[in-house]
C-alpha cells in the first residue's frame, strides 16, 4: 500500500514540476525569447509600421503617476503612427528601481524613470536599451549637453533625460536664522546649537550629499564605465590634501550635537532649522514653515582661514527603456519615451510638481525661471558639479567616510578613513598598486592593465615595445595619474631612453623597439631598465 | 487572604505582603504606561491633521478623521483585503497542514519517523532568507507574482507551514494514547479515531494554530515584496504601507501611516484578546515541549 | 578535571554542585561534537551498504522472478495489471509514462546543460530600420540550474517507485505462492483511512516541504558553487558558471588592502549574532518569567488587564510597531525632544548612529526593545506552566520555612527550565535568525567602517541574517556570497543545536510525556 501512497506523493509533485517546467520546457530550450506580448489589434500596415495596441507597465514615482497616465492618454490621442498603449502606471521612487530591478530585469517596468546615481547598475543589470540613431539625435538636439551627458555611454546613449534639477542646495527657517548668516557654516550650525535646533544633511547614509564637502576644496571623483556597467578606471582625489581639508571641515558638522543625518522635508516639524535637500522637497517644506521658508546656496566653511563654498552634485532624472521585448514594441516604446521627456511633458511636470526641466526650450519658459527651488539651485549652480558616470558601488563605499571621520580623533585619523576609501575604490576596479601607463604602444591613457609585480618593496613590469611607438610612459600608482614615476628617476639604462622625446612629461621613451624589463624601488624611487 | 489559617499568622507577614503587593501594582502600571506608548502615540498621530509628516511632539493640535478618509483614496482597501484573504485561507490551510503533520508525528511510529523529524529540525535551521529568490523564480514561473501574488504567497506560506509542527505535536503528546488505543479496540479506524476523539480535545491547539496562521501574514515584509513587485494590486499591508515611509513619500504620508497601522491592529488585536485562553493553553501545552 | 562520584557528588556545597554541573556541560561537548561525527560518517556507512543490498535483492529477483515481473522491469506495473491489481498497475504505468514524455520533452534538455550552466549568453545586434537595437537572448543559466536539479529530484523519485514496482512483484509471487489472496484497489484505498492511515497525512505536507523547501534550499547550496551575481543572473547580462570551492576560499582567505578580511567580518558579526541570541533570549526568559509570577501572585488584582495590555505587542505587526520605535529613538525624535524637555540630558543623544565601542549604545537598545517585544510571549507560556505546577509542592516548601527566593530557585526554576527546554533551544536559534527586529529597527546601523570592505555596507547591530539580505540586495547582488554565509550560519546553528539538543532533559524522555 505504501507504493500507492509514494506514488501518489510523486505525482503531486510531478504536478507542479509539470507546471513549472512546462511553461519554459517548450521555449527556453530552443534558444531565443523575446518575452514581450505581440500588438494586437490591427495589423501593422506597411506606412505605418508601429501600429496596434501594447500593454505597457510603466514606474514613476508616486507623485507623478496620474499626470504620467494622463500624458499617456494625450500620447494616444496624438499620435500619427496609430500607436495605442494600455499602460498600467505604478509607483516606484526614483531612488529604488534598480534595487529592485536587479531581482528580476524581465518584471520590470517597459518604461521607467530613475535617479542618475543608478545608471551604472542598470547598465551592468541589462535594464537599459541602447538608443537608435533617431532617438539620440532627438536627445541631443532638445535637451542641455549636460543632460546629454548624463545618458552618454562610450559613444551610446542609454536613457532620455527627464529633469535636470536633481541637485540639492539649502532650506532654512527664517525664524532662527538670520539672514546674514545663512553664508557660513560655522554660523548655521552656532544658531543651531543655540536655538536648541537641528541641521538637517544626510551625511552619514548618502555620498550624494557627503559629496558637496569635497567638491568644495576642488576633489574630484571620475570614472570610467565600460559598456557592461563595470568601471574600469578612476581618477579620485578624495584623500589628496585637499580632501583632508574637506573632511575637517566635514567634521565640524558631524561633531556638532545639533546635526542630523537626514534628509526629509518633515524634519522641519521634528526641530530642524536647516535642511540640505533638493526641489522636490519644496512643498513640504512650504507646509510647515509657510512664510518662515528660506532657499538659498549652500554655505560655506573655514578651514586654516581659508573659506570654502561648500559644492553638490548636479544630477539628472532619467527615463529606460527595458530591452527585454521585440524590436517592433521596443520601437514603440521608444516613441513614448520620446514624447514623454519632450518639452511638453516637461513643463507640465514642472507645473505640477515642480520637477526641474532638461528641455531647452523648457527651461527658458517664465514660470521656471521665477520658481523659488530654482532660484536656489540656480544660485547653487556655478558650486555644482556635473554627476557623470559613477560606479554603482562608489555610493556605498563613500558613505562610510562620514561615520570614520566622525570617529577619528585627529587629521591622522581622517586621513586614514580617506586612505580606507581610497583603497576600497582601488579594489573596485580590480587593481592596487601600481601600473605602467601611457598613451602609446596602443595603450589608452586610463588603461591599467599593465599591473606591476611586487616584491619585497620591488616592482617589475616586462614590456614589448614596438618600431613605430615614440611616445613614452610612466610609473604611477593606479588610478591617481598625477604620482609618476618616470624618466627623471631611471639610473641605470639612461641611455636606452630618450629623455628629449618626453617633452617635460617626466615620460619614459624607448630609443628602439624590443623587450624591456622595467623596475622600480618603492624606497628608493630608482628605476631600473634592461633590455632584453 | 481571608482563610483562616492567614489569621493565625503573624501580622508582620501580612503586612509585608500588603506592601508588596502595592508595590508589585506600582510596577505594573509603570510596565503598562511603558508598553502603551507607542501604541497611544500611533494613535494619537493618526488624528493629526495639521502636518502630515513626522513631528517632534504628540498630542495633535488639530483633530480630525482626514488621514482615515486619505486611506480610501489609495489602493489600501485592496491590500487589506489581500492580506485578509492571505491570513485567512493561510489559517484555514494552514492549520489542516500543521494538524496532519503534528499528529501523525505524535501518534504513529513508523519507520522513517525519527529521520523525519531530524530532517524537518535540520532544514529549518537554514536560513529561509536565501530561498526567497529562487521561490520567487518559482511563483513567476507559475505566473503567481505580481497581480496574482496573492495565491502565490499562500501556497508558498502554506505549503513550508509542515515544517512548523513542534508546538502542536507537543500538545498531541499531553493527550493520552490510551484513549486511541480503546477507540481502536472498539473497531475504529485511524481516522475515526482522529475526528471523533482527538479532535474535540485538541481545541486549544486548533485554535491557537489558526491564530497563529492568521496573524502571520500580517506582518510579512520582506517576501511579499518580492513577489508583488511593485505591483500595488498584489500588495499586502506591509509592503503598500512601508512605502509611505520611504524618504520622497514620508513628509506627506506620515500620518496615513499611522492611521493605517490602527486599521490593521484592529482586527487582529480583537482577535487576539478574544482567544487570548486558548492561546495560553495552546502554547503551555504544546511550546513547552517542543 | 576531577569527575566525583555519585556520594562525592551529593556531599559538595551548592555552589560547587552547580559548578560542576556546568562544567560537565561544557566538558560533554568535544564527546558530543564526535559522537555527531561518528553519527554521521555512520549514517553513510549505513546507505552504501543499504544501496548495496538494494542492488543484489532486484538482482535475485529478476533471476527467480516469472515472466510478468521480468517484463515490469522495463514495463512498470505489468506484474500488477497482469495479477489484478489493476489500481496499483496503472499508477505505476501512468507514472512511467508521464516520466519519459518529461525527460524528452525538457527533462533532458536541463540536464544535459547543466554542466555547464549555459554556452550562449545575451548580445544585441542594431536594426536599422525600426531605429531600435534589438537583444537577443539565450540560454539561462538560472533556470537551468533550477530545471536541472528538479530533474535530479524526478529521477529519484522514479528511480525510487521503480524498485517499488520491482519489490512490488516479488511480494505478489511470494503472496501468490502461499496461496493467499492479493491485496485489491478497494484494499489499498481502505488501508489509507486506517494501518496507512499517516501516509495519507504526511502526504500533503511533505510535498511542499519537498517542492518549497528542499528544492530551494539545495539550489542556493550550489549557487554558492557558482559566480551568480548582479552581474551575471544567468540571462539578461550574462551566463554564471560552476566556481568550485572558490568563494569559500574568497570569504576565509580574502583579505583588503588594510588587512579586513571576509573572514574577520564573518567572525564579528557572528560574534555579534551569539552575543544577541544569548542576550535577547535569556532577558526576555527571565524577565518575562518574573512578571507572569507578578500577575499570578495572589492578591494583585485585574490581573486579565495587565496581561491585556502586555498581549498588545503581539497583536499588533511588528511592521508598524517596531518601525514607530525606530522613529521614536531617532536623534530628533520624541524620546532625545522628551529627555531634552525634562533636562535631563543637554545633547541629543544619537542612538542609532553613534558608533563609539563598536555600536554599543544602539546594541544595546536593539536588546532593551526586544524585551519590549519578547516579554508578553514568555509572560503568556510562563502563565502556563505556573499554574501548572503542583500547589503542594509550595505548600510543603512553606512548612519547611523555604522564603520566596528559595522557593524560586527549588521549585520554580528548575520546573520551567526543564519543561521549557526545547522551547529555549529554538528561540536562541531563532534569534539568531531574528530578521525583523534589526532589520525594522535599525536596518544594521551604526555603520562598522572597518567592515565596509566586505560586501553589503556591515553595520554594528546587522546579525548574519540581515547581512545576508544586504549582500543580495546591495550593489552588486552577490547571490554566491550570500548563499556561502547562508551555508556557514546554517553550520554554526546546526552545530550549536545538535549538541545541545540531544542533552536537553525533556528530549531524551520523549515518551514519559504521554
Amino acid at each position: 500500500m505504501k507504493k500507492v501512497l509514494s506514488i501518489l506523493l510523486v505525482l503531486a509533485m510531478l504536478f507542479s514540476l509539470a507546471a513549472c517546467g512546462g511553461g519554459n520546457s517548450g521555449e527556453t530550450p530552443s534558444g531565443v525569447t523575446p518575452s514581450g506580448e505581440t500588438p494586437s489589434g490591427e495589423a501593422p500596415s506597411d506606412d505605418k509600421p508601429l501600429a496596434g495596441t501594447y500593454d505597457i507597465k510603466v514606474w514613476v514615482a508616486d507623485a507623478i503617476t496620474d499626470l504620467t497616465q494622463k500624458q499617456i492618454d494625450d500620447f494616444n490621442n496624438t499620435n500619427t503612427d496609430g500607436i495605442k498603449f494600455n499602460a498600467t502606471v505604478q509607483a516606484v521612487g526614483e531612488d529604488v528601481v534598480a534595487t529592485q530591478l536587479i531581482t528580476d530585469v524581465e518584471a520590470a517596468g517597459d518604461i521607467f524613470i530613475f535617479a542618475q546615481d543608478q545608471f551604472a547598475r542598470l547598465i551592468q543589470a541589462g535594464a537599459l536599451a541602447q538608443l537608435g540613431e533617431g532617438a539620440s539625435q532627438f536627445v541631443k538636439e532638445n535637451n542641455i549637453p549636460e543632460a546629454v551627458a548624463a545618458v552618454t555611454l562610450n559613444e551610446g546613449l542609454y536613457g532620455y533625460p527627464v529633469t535636470a534639477d536633481n541637485g540639492y542646495f539649502m532650506y532654512y527657517d527664517k525664524s532662527v536664522i538670520p539672514e546674514e548668516d545663512v553664508d557660513s557654516l560655522e554660523k548655521l550650525i552656532e544658531d543651531c546649537e543655540e536655538a536648541g535646533k537641528y541641521f538637517s544633511m544626510e551625511l552619514q547614509t548618502s555620498a550624494w550629499y557627503l559629496a558637496s564637502f569635497f567638491f568644495a576644496t576642488g576633489c574630484v571623483s571620475e570614472w570610467t564605465i565600460d559598456d557592461d556597467g563595470m568601471a574600469t578606471a578612476l581618477n579620485d582625489t578624495f584623500d589628496s590634501p585637499e580632501g583632508l581639508i574637506a573632511a575637517k571641515g566635514m567634521k565640524k558638522l558631524l561633531d556638532s550635537p545639533a546635526h542630523v543625518s537626514s534628509s526629509q522635508a518633515s524634519d522641519f516639524a521634528s526641530g530642524s532649522a536647516v535642511l540640505i535637500c533638493g526641489t522636490w522637497a519644496y512643498d513640504d517644506v512650504k507646509a510647515i514653515l509657510g512664510d518662515n521658508l528660506g532657499a538659498t546656496d549652500l554655505p560655506s566653511f573655514e578651514v586654516d582661514g581659508t573659506e570654502y563654498h561648500l559644492g553638490s552634485f548636479n544630477g539628472f532624472k532619467l527615463m529606460g527603456v527595458k530591452p527585454q521585448t521585440d524590436a517592433v514594441r521596443q520601437a514603440a516604446l521608444h516613441r513614448l519615451a520620446q514624447y514623454l521627456t519632450g518639452e511638453q511633458c516637461q513643463l507640465e511636470r514642472f507645473t505640477e510638481r515642480y520637477w526641474g526641466p532638461s528641455n531647452i526650450v523648457a527651461q527658458q519658459a517664465p514660470e521656471v525661471a521665477a520658481n523659488a527651488g530654482q532660484i536656489a539651485i540656480n544660485l547653487q549652480a556655478p558650486y555644482a558639479t556635473p554627476q557623470g558616470q559613477i560606479s554603482g558601488a562608489w555610493w556605498n563605499i563613500a558613505k562610510v567616510i562620514a561615520d570614520e571621520v566622525k570617529d577619528a580623533a585627529d587629521d591622522e585619523g581622517i586621513q586614514a578613513a580617506l586612505d580606507n576609501y581610497r583603497d576600497k575604490c582601488n579594489a573596485l576596479i580590480g587593481v592596487g598598486g601600481y601600473v605602467f601607463v601611457g598613451a602609446w604602444n596602443g595603450w589608452d591613457n586610463a588603461d591599467m592593465t599593465h599591473k606591476l609585480t611586487e616584491e619585497d618593496g620591488v616592482y617589475t613590469i616586462t614590456i614589448d615595445v614596438e618600431e613605430s611607438d615614440y611616445m613614452g610612459g610612466r610609473i604611477v600608482t593606479a588610478t591617481n595619474w598625477d604620482t609618476d614615476h618616470g624618466a627623471a628617476q631611471v639610473t641605470t639604462g639612461a641611455e636606452l631612453i630618450d629623455v628629449e622625446a618626453g617633452g617635460g612629461d617626466n615620460n619614459i621613451v624607448f630609443k628602439e623597439a624590443g623587450n624591456y624589463t622595467v623596475t622600480w624601488n618603492a624606497d628608493t624611487n630608482v628605476i631600473e631598465i634592461v633590455k632584453n | 487572604m481571608k482563610e483562616k489559617k492567614t489569621v493565625k499568622r503573624h501580622l508582620g507577614l501580612r503586612a509585608t505582603n500588603a506592601i508588596s503587593n502595592s508595590a508589585i501594582h506600582v510596577l505594573l502600571v509603570i510596565i503598562s504606561i511603558i508598553w502603551l506608548i507607542p501604541f497611544v502615540c500611533i494613535v494619537l498621530q493618526s488624528f493629526r491633521l495639521e502636518l502630515s509628516g513626522p513631528v517632534g511632539y504628540v498630542i495633535p493640535r488639530q483633530w480630525g478623521l482626514d488621514n482615515y478618509a486619505a486611506l480610501l483614496r489609495t489602493d489600501f482597501k485592496q491590500w487589506y483585503i489581500n492580506t485578509f484573504i492571505i491570513a485567512l485561507v493561510n489559517a484555514a490551510l494552514q492549520t489542516v497542514i500543521v494538524l496532519c503533520m503534528s499528529y501523525t508525528l505524535s501518534r504513529f511510529r513508523f519507520k522513517m519517523r525519527g529521520a523525519l523529524m531530524r530532517l524537518m529540525m535540520i532544514l529549518g535551521l537554514f536560513p529561509g532568507m536565501l530561498t526567497m529568490i529562487i521561490l520567487y523564480r518559482v511563483l513567476k514561473d507559475l505566473g503567481l507574482t505580481e497581480a496574482n501574488a496573492v495565491p502565490g504567497l499562500i501556497l508558498v506560506y502554506v505549503a513550508s507551514s509542515g515544517m512548523g509542527y513542534y508546538v502542536s505535536k507537543g500538545f498531541f503528546d499531553t493527550i493520552p494514547k490510551s484513549l486511541d488505543e480503546a477507540a481502536r479496540v472498539d473497531g475504529a479506524t485511524r481516522m475515526q479515531v482522529l475526528f471523533k476523539i482527538i479532535l474535540p480535545l485538541a481545541k486549544p491547539i486548533v485554535i491557537y494554530t489558526v491564530l497563529t496562521a492568521f496573524m502571520a501574514p500580517w506582518g510579512d515584509y520582506v517576501f511579499a515584496r518580492y513577489i508583488s513587485f511593485e505591483n500595488p494590486v498584489g500588495m499586502n499591508v506591509a509592503v503598500g504601507m512601508y512605502k509611505w515611509l520611504t524618504i520622497d513619500q514620508i513628509s506627506s504620508n506620515y500620518t496615513m501611516f499611522c492611521a493605517g497601522g490602527v486599521i490593521v491592529a484592529i482586527p487582529v488585536t480583537i482577535l487576539f484578546m478574544c482567544l487570548q485562553r486558548y492561546y495560553v493553553e495552546g502554547v503551555t501545552g504544546g511550546a513547552v515541549k517542543g | 578535571m576531577k569527575r566525583y562520584s555519585d556520594l562525592e557528588y551529593l556531599q559538595l556545597s551548592k555552589w560547587k554542585k552547580f559548578c560542576y554541573r556546568i562544567l560537565c556541560f561544557f566538558l560533554s561537548i568535544p564527546t558530543a561534537l564526535k559522537n555527531a561525527f561518528l553519527g554521521i560518517g555512520r549514517f553513510f556507512k549505513n546507505a552504501v551498504l543499504a544501496v548495496g543490498r538494494e542492488f543484489k535483492d532486484i538482482a535475485v529477483t529478476f533471476k527467480e522472478g516469472d515472466g510478468k515481473t521480468r517484463l515490469s522491469y522495463l514495463v512498470m506495473g505489468w506484474g500488477c495489471l497482469r495479477r489484478g491489481q489493476i489500481l496499483r498497475g496503472l499508477l505505476f504505468l501512468l507514472f512511467e509514462a508521464v516520466f519519459i514524455f518529461y525527460m524528452v520533452v525538457s527533462g533532458g534538455y536541463w540536464l544535459s546543460m547543466l554542466p555547464s550552466l549555459g554556452k550562449v549568453g545575451p548580445g544585441k545586434t542594431y536594426d536599422p530600420i525600426l531605429d531600435v537595437y534589438v537583444y537577443q537572448y539565450n540560454d539561462n543559466s538560472f533556470k537551468i540550474l533550477l530545471y536541472g536539479v528538479l530533474t535530479i529530484f524526478f529521477i529519484i523519485a522514479f528511480l525510487y517507485t521503480w524498485r517499488l514496482n520491482v519489490k512490488q512483484n516479488k511480494l505478489a509471487e511470494e503472496i501468490i505462492k502461499s496461496g493467499k489472496p492479493l491485496k485489491s484497489g478497494r484494499d489499498d484505498l481502505r488501508s489509507l483511512v486506517d494501518d496507512k492511515f499517516h501516509k495519507t497525512l504526511l502526504a500533503l505536507p511533505l510535498t511542499g516541504i519537498l517542492v518549497f523547501t528542499v528544492l530551494p534550499i539545495v539550489f542556493m547550496i550550489l549557487v554558492a558553487f557558482t559566480n551568480y551575481d548582479g552581474s551575471h543572473d544567468g540571462y539578461i547580462n550574462g551566463l554564471f558558471g560552476w566556481q568550485g570551492f572558490e568563494n569559500f576560499r574568497t570569504l576565509f582567505s580574502w583579505k583588503g588592502a588594510n588587512g579586513h578580511s571576509y573572514a574577520a567580518t564573518f567572525g564579528e558579526i557572528l560574534t555579534w549574532t551569539l552575543i544577541w541570541a544569548v542576550f535577547a533570549t535569556f532577558t526576555n526568559y527571565f524577565l518575562g518569567m518574573f512578571v507572569a509570577m507578578m500577575i499570578n501572585k495572589k492578591g494583585v488584582r485585574v490581573k486579565k488587564l495587565w496581561r491585556t495590555i502586555l498581549v498588545m505587542t503581539i497583536a499588533i505587526p511588528q511592521f508598524i510597531s517596531l518601525l514607530y520605535v525606530s522613529k521614536m529613538f531617532a536623534k530628533n525624535g520624541i524620546v532625545n525632544g522628551v529627555l531634552l524637555d525634562l533636562g535631563w540630558i543637554r545633547e541629543a543623544i544619537d542612538f542609532w548612529g553613534s558608533t563609539a565601542n563598536n555600536g554599543l549604545l544602539a546594541r544595546v537598545l536593539v536588546i532593551v526593545i526586544n524585551i519590549w517585544i519578547g516579554i508578553p510571549y514568555l509572560m503568556l507560556i510562563a502563565t502556563g506552566i505556573l499554574m501548572n505546577i503542583p500547589s503542594d509542592l509550595y505548600e510543603s516548601a512553606k512548612i519547611d520555612g523555604a522564603s520566596g527566593w528559595k522557593q524560586y530557585t527549588k521549585i520554580t526554576l528548575p520546573y520551567m527550565l526543564f519543561i521549557t527546554g526545547p522551547y529555549l533551544l529554538t528561540q536562541f536559534t531563532s534569534n539568531m535568525n531574528n530578521f525583523n527586529v534589526i532589520f525594522l529597527l535599525t536596518g544594521g546601523a551604526p555603520t562598522n567602517a572597518a567592515a565596509s570592505w566586505a560586501s553589503g555596507n556591515v553595520g554594528y547591530t546587522d546579525l548574519l541574517i540581515t547581512w545576508l539580505f544586504k549582500i543580495t540586495t546591495g550593489e552588486d547582488a552577490k547571490y554566491y556570497l550570500a548563499s556561502v554565509v547562508g551555508i556557514m550560519v546554517f553550520a554554526v546553528v546546526a552545530l550549536i543545536t545538535l549538541v545541545v539538543y540531544n542533552r536537553l532533559p525533556s528530549v531524551k524522555n520523549e515518551e514519559d510525556f504521554q
